[in-house]
């Protein structure tokens, strides 16, 4: 399979994600705020979760001190439904607590209102 | 996952009750505490399960929109049927939890009454492969003794739960609820509730006291063990719920050590402490440490016995344990007694053929 339309881009609005398929994979499908899409295997890498249960939300981040969170990076990352495991969908899937480890991703771009994953 | 070959025991599994559910259940007046004032248990945790759904797997909340765990076709589909489960043991979702009530001892023994009741009507009496757990309000310690006479001899309960939170079980006070077990052939099943691990309090944060929980479970082992309770009941077993399992080595060598010093004040112990722990405790896996297979198999032979582990998936928790990725990929003999095996030697009313 050289590409497929996975979803229409009405089909999700900024901040939001859905699971769709790619040929036989079942594929995460996620918008960003800025109206940007991206694809990821909608399974986390940790016990296998269906990513799209869980949330597209923000993070509290690397540059919180002690006593003081800052939180941001809102509609940028997925956790997962289960053990809550982050994965910033701006940087290739990476998990923030171990950046070694990502989803593995797909490439997508859009053609008039078809949202499409190639290889 | 559907797929699995594996002929699981699944040793913790939490059914929620619904407060408004219970209510035909109970007796008045405590009926009326609940339908007219509102009661519910007290709860002290100041946090939240900071996951993306609180103390739940975010997909399993019940298509309707009730809590996670509270219905017993969903959780057919979503576990006992996806996974293959031979045996489930019911553990409840501990809200309400009577033993850990710290007053008002008559509504603690109505309540457990009351969800022994429901949970064999509605769960140990609808799905074969789910067995239960023996509530009680052990506070009151006569009463919880009345509970146990009363549906402890019910084929499918397999144990007495009692929660870990601010009350060593081993004190000889309540050695009658563990003699009242061994009668009806049931094991103890402890899991904490909201035990206070930073000495009597609440750490700052979530993550500091979902790491030392595996704290209060080693305390109540340390408890029961030196307080004689295996030797005096020596067909009694306990099983230690949902604290993982790296700890088991690190205790049962402190606690050796210190018996061949100090055996002086505990003169009922006529074991070693880890000699007890082989013959009488066993720990479920879950929330799993993740260890390579070298790791697992080194603390296997730390421990001196593949028999203590019991594999739990903690369904339908945020911290669920996948049965095919929990653990790493184990020998076939190694697999079959931790999945299925401890568990049926260890529950003498489980069908072990
Ligand atoms: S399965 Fe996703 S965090 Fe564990």
């Amino acid at each position: 399979m050289r590409e497929q339309v996975v979803c229409k881009t009405t089909d999700l609005k900024p901040g939001d994600m859905k699971s769709s398929y790619f040929g036989k994979q079942n594929v995460l499908i996620c918008r960003t705020l800025d109206g940007e899409f991206y694809a990821f295997l909608n399974q986390c890498t940790h016990q296998g979760a269906p990513l799209d249960k869980g949330m597209i939300c923000g993070a509290t981040t690397h540059t919180s001190t002690p006593g003081d969170y800052h939180y941001c990076r809102k509609g940028e990352i997925i956790r997962c439904p289960w053990h809550g495991r982050e994965f910033d969908i701006k940087d290739d899937g990476r998990m923030l607590a171990n950046p070694t480890k990502k989803l593995p991703s797909f490439k997508v771009r859009t053609e008039h209102d078809d949202v499409i994953i190639y290889k | 996952m559907s797929n699995s070959k594996i002929p699981l025991v699944d040793t913790d599994i939490h059914e929620r009750v619904q407060y408004q559910e219970i209510l035909e259940y109970l007796d008045e007046p405590f009926k009326h505490y609940i339908q007219n004032c509102h009661w519910m248990q007290e709860k002290h945790m100041p946090y939240t399960q900071p996951s993306v759904a609180g103390v739940d797997r975010a997909d399993a909340v019940v298509p309707d929109g009730s809590p996670a765990g509270s219905d017993l076709a969903f959780m057919q589909e979503q576990l006992l049927d996806d996974i293959g489960h031979e045996f489930g043991i019911l553990t409840s979702a501990l809200d309400p939890s009577p033993s850990s009530m710290h007053g008002w001892h008559e509504m603690a023994t109505a309540l457990a009454t009351a969800y022994n009741d429901w949970q064999i009507e509605n769960w140990l009496e609808k799905d074969e492969r789910l067995y239960g757990s023996v509530h009680i309000a052990a506070q009151d310690r006569d009463g919880a003794i009345k509970e146990i006479e009363r549906v402890g001899s019910h084929p499918k309960m397999v144990q007495i739960l009692l929660p870990i939170d601010d009350i060593m079980w081993g004190d000889p006070y309540y050695h009658p609820i563990f003699e009242a077990a061994e009668k009806h052939h049931l094991m103890i099943g402890m899991h904490h509730n909201e035990p206070p691990v930073y000495y009597g309090k609440w750490p700052r944060y979530f993550i500091e006291w979902h790491t030392l929980i595996s704290t209060a479970h080693m305390k109540q082992v340390t408890n029961l063990i030196f307080n004689g309770v295996f030797d005096k009941f020596p067909n009694l077993g306990l099983m230690m719920i949902e604290g993982g399992y790296t700890w088991i080595p690190h205790l049962m060598w402190k606690m050796d050590q210190q018996y061949r010093d100090l055996r002086h004040e505990v003169p009922w112990l006529k074991r070693k402490p880890s000699d007890i722990f082989k013959n009488q405790i066993r720990v479920t896996t879950q929330p799993a440490e993740e260890l390579t297979k070298k790791e697992f198999m080194s603390l296997i032979d730390q421990m001196g016995t593949d028999e203590i582990l019991c594999f739990s998936t903690d369904y339908p928790h945020w911290d669920y344990d996948s049965p095919t990725r929990a653990l790493p990929n184990l020998d076939p003999e190694l697999k079959n007694k931790i999945y299925s095996e401890n568990a049926k030697a260890f529950y003498p009313k489980l069908p072990n053929e």
